[in-house]
C-alpha cells in the first residue's frame, strides 16, 4: 500500500475525512499574482512541446516544475520546492511512497523540513484519478508537520495536468476540493492559489 | 527484459559490440552560446536540482531545459520528447520508456524517423546509464532502418544534469566519449547536443 493505491473513496473512508461541498468555488476572492518574464516567456517556450508529447513526465518538467519554482523565487527562496522525493510517513496505513512535488515552509532544501503545505500530484490527463493519491499525501503531511512540533492549520493540494490545475484544502479531517478547473492560460490566478496557500490565507 | 535491464555489459555482449572506451568524440567541438534565458533560468534551478537530489529533479530543473534550448536553436526543425514508451523489439528486450529523445523530424506530436539523440538521466553517476543508452541507440538504429531513413550514426548522453558524458555509435562500434562535462560548461554542453543533430560529430 502507498499513497499511489488510494482512491478518493478509500481515503475518505480509511482516514475519516468529509468531505464539504462548498456551495461556490473556494478560490474565486484571491487576488492574482503576475507571472515573472522569465515564466512567461518559459510557458510561451515549453507549453506547445508538453501538449504535443502528451506524458505526465513532459507536462512535470515543462510546466509544473516551472511554476513552482516560479512560486519559491516570490517568496525570495524563504519556502522549499521538491520533486519526486520519498515520504515516508506512516507504513501501516500506506502513507509511504513518492510524491510528484511538495512544498514546504521551511527554507531547508536539502531535507525535508516541517511544516509541508502544498502536495501536487501530477496526471497525464484526468485530475481526478489524482485526488486520493494527493488527499493521501496531505493527510501524511499532517502527521509529518505534527510529529515534528510544527502543526498548521491547513494543508494544501492540487492535482494538474500542467495546463489544468484543481486545489483542495484539508482542514482536519474536513477536506475542500474546488469546484473549479484553472487553465495555466491563467497562469496568474494558479500562481495567485499557490501563494495565498504559502500564506495560509486561502 | 526492457532498456533498464540492460548494463554495458550486458549490452555490449548481447549485440556484440566494438567497444572505444576512451573515444575523443567532443573535445573539438565549439561552445555554443546560451540564451539569456536558459542561462537565467539554470541559475535558478541547477542549485535546487543538486539539494533535492532525485533523476526526477533533475530532468526538471535541467535537462529538459537543456533539450528545449536545443529545439530553439534549430528553430522547432528537431522534436523533442520526454517520457515516451519506445518499444521497438521485445524477443531482444528493446522495449520501455526512454527518459528523453531527439528526432530530426520536426513533427512533434508523435515520434518520427530519424531518431538523433537518446538522453538517458541518472541519479548519481553518469556512467549507471551507459548500458541502458546503447540499448536505446541500438533499437533507435532499427527505427530508423526500418522507416528507409538509417544514419551513420546515433548518438547517446548518459547525465545526472550536473555530469554529461557522450556516446556514440556507429554500426556496431560504440564510442564512448572519454570527457565528462560538468553543467558549469554548459555551453559546451550545447555545443556538443548541437553538432549531434547536425550529424558533424
Amino acid at each position: 500500500m502507498a499513497y499511489s493505491n488510494f482512491t478518493l473513496a478509500d481515503v475518505k473512508k480509511v482516514f475519516q475525512i468529509e468531505e464539504t461541498v462548498a456551495a461556490e468555488n473556494l478560490f474565486s476572492e484571491i487576488e492574482p499574482v503576475i507571472p515573472s518574464s522569465v515564466l512567461t516567456a518559459v510557458l510561451e517556450r515549453n507549453m506547445q512541446v508538453a501538449l504535443a508529447v502528451n506524458t505526465e513526465k513532459a507536462k512535470s518538467e515543462l510546466i509544473v516544475a516551472n511554476v513552482l519554482i516560479e512560486l519559491r523565487e516570490k517568496f525570495e527562496r524563504r519556502i522549499s520546492v521538491f520533486s519526486g522525493i520519498e515520504f515516508n510517513v506512516d507504513a501501516e496505513n500506506g502513507l509511504t511512497g513518492v510524491c510528484d512535488f511538495l512544498v514546504s515552509l521551511s527554507p531547508a532544501r536539502f531535507v525535508l523540513e516541517a511544516p509541508v503545505i502544498i502536495l501536487v500530484e501530477a496526471k497525464k490527463d484526468d485530475l481526478t484519478v489524482g485526488l486520493g493519491q494527493c488527499v493521501a499525501e496531505m493527510h501524511a503531511a499532517q502527521h509529518f508537520n505534527t510529529e515534528n512540533g510544527n502543526d498548521i492549520p491547513c494543508v494544501y493540494g492540487a492535482t494538474t495536468s500542467g495546463t489544468e490545475w484543481l486545489f483542495l484544502k484539508l482542514e482536519g479531517q474536513r477536506l475542500y476540493i474546488d469546484t473549479e478547473f484553472y487553465s495555466i492560460h491563467a497562469c496568474d490566478k494558479i500562481l495567485g492559489i499557490l501563494a495565498s496557500m504559502v500564506e495560509q490565507k486561502a | 527484459m526492457a532498456y533498464s535491464n540492460f548494463t554495458l555489459e550486458t549490452v555490449r555482449k548481447m549485440f556484440q559490440l566494438d567497444t572505444d572506451e576512451a573515444a575523443d568524440i567532443s573535445s573539438g567541438i565549439a561552445p555554443m552560446a546560451l540564451s539569456e534565458y536558459l542561462t537565467t533560468t539554470l541559475a535558478r534551478k541547477v542549485p535546487l536540482a543538486l539539494a533535492i537530489g532525485t533523476e526526477k529533479a533533475s530532468s526538471e530543473l535541467i535537462v529538459a531545459d537543456i533539450l528545449v534550448e536545443l529545439r530553439e536553436k534549430f528553430e522547432h526543425r528537431i522534436s523533442f520528447f520526454s517520457g515516451i514508451d519506445f518499444s521497438i523489439d521485445a524477443e531482444s528486450g528493446l522495449t520501455g520508456v526512454c527518459d528523453f529523445l531527439i528526432s530530426l523530424s520536426p513533427t512533434q506530436f508523435h515520434l518520427e524517423a530519424p531518431i538523433i539523440v537518446l538522453v538517458e538521466a541518472k541519479k548519481d553517476n553518469p556512467v549507471l546509464g551507459f548500458g541502458q543508452c546503447v540499448a536505446e541507440m541500438l533499437a533507435a538504429q532499427r527505427f530508423n532502418a526500418e522507416r528507409g531513413n538509417d544514419l551513420p550514426w546515433i548518438y547517446g548522453a548518459a547525465t545526472t544534469g550536473t555530469m554529461w558524458q557522450f556516446l556514440k555509435l556507429e554500426a556496431q562500434k560504440l564510442y564512448i566519449d572519454r570527457a565528462v562535462y560538468s553543467i558549469g560548461q554548459c555551453d559546451k554542453i550545447l555545443g556538443i547536443l548541437s553538432s549531434m543533430v547536425e550529424q558533424k560529430v
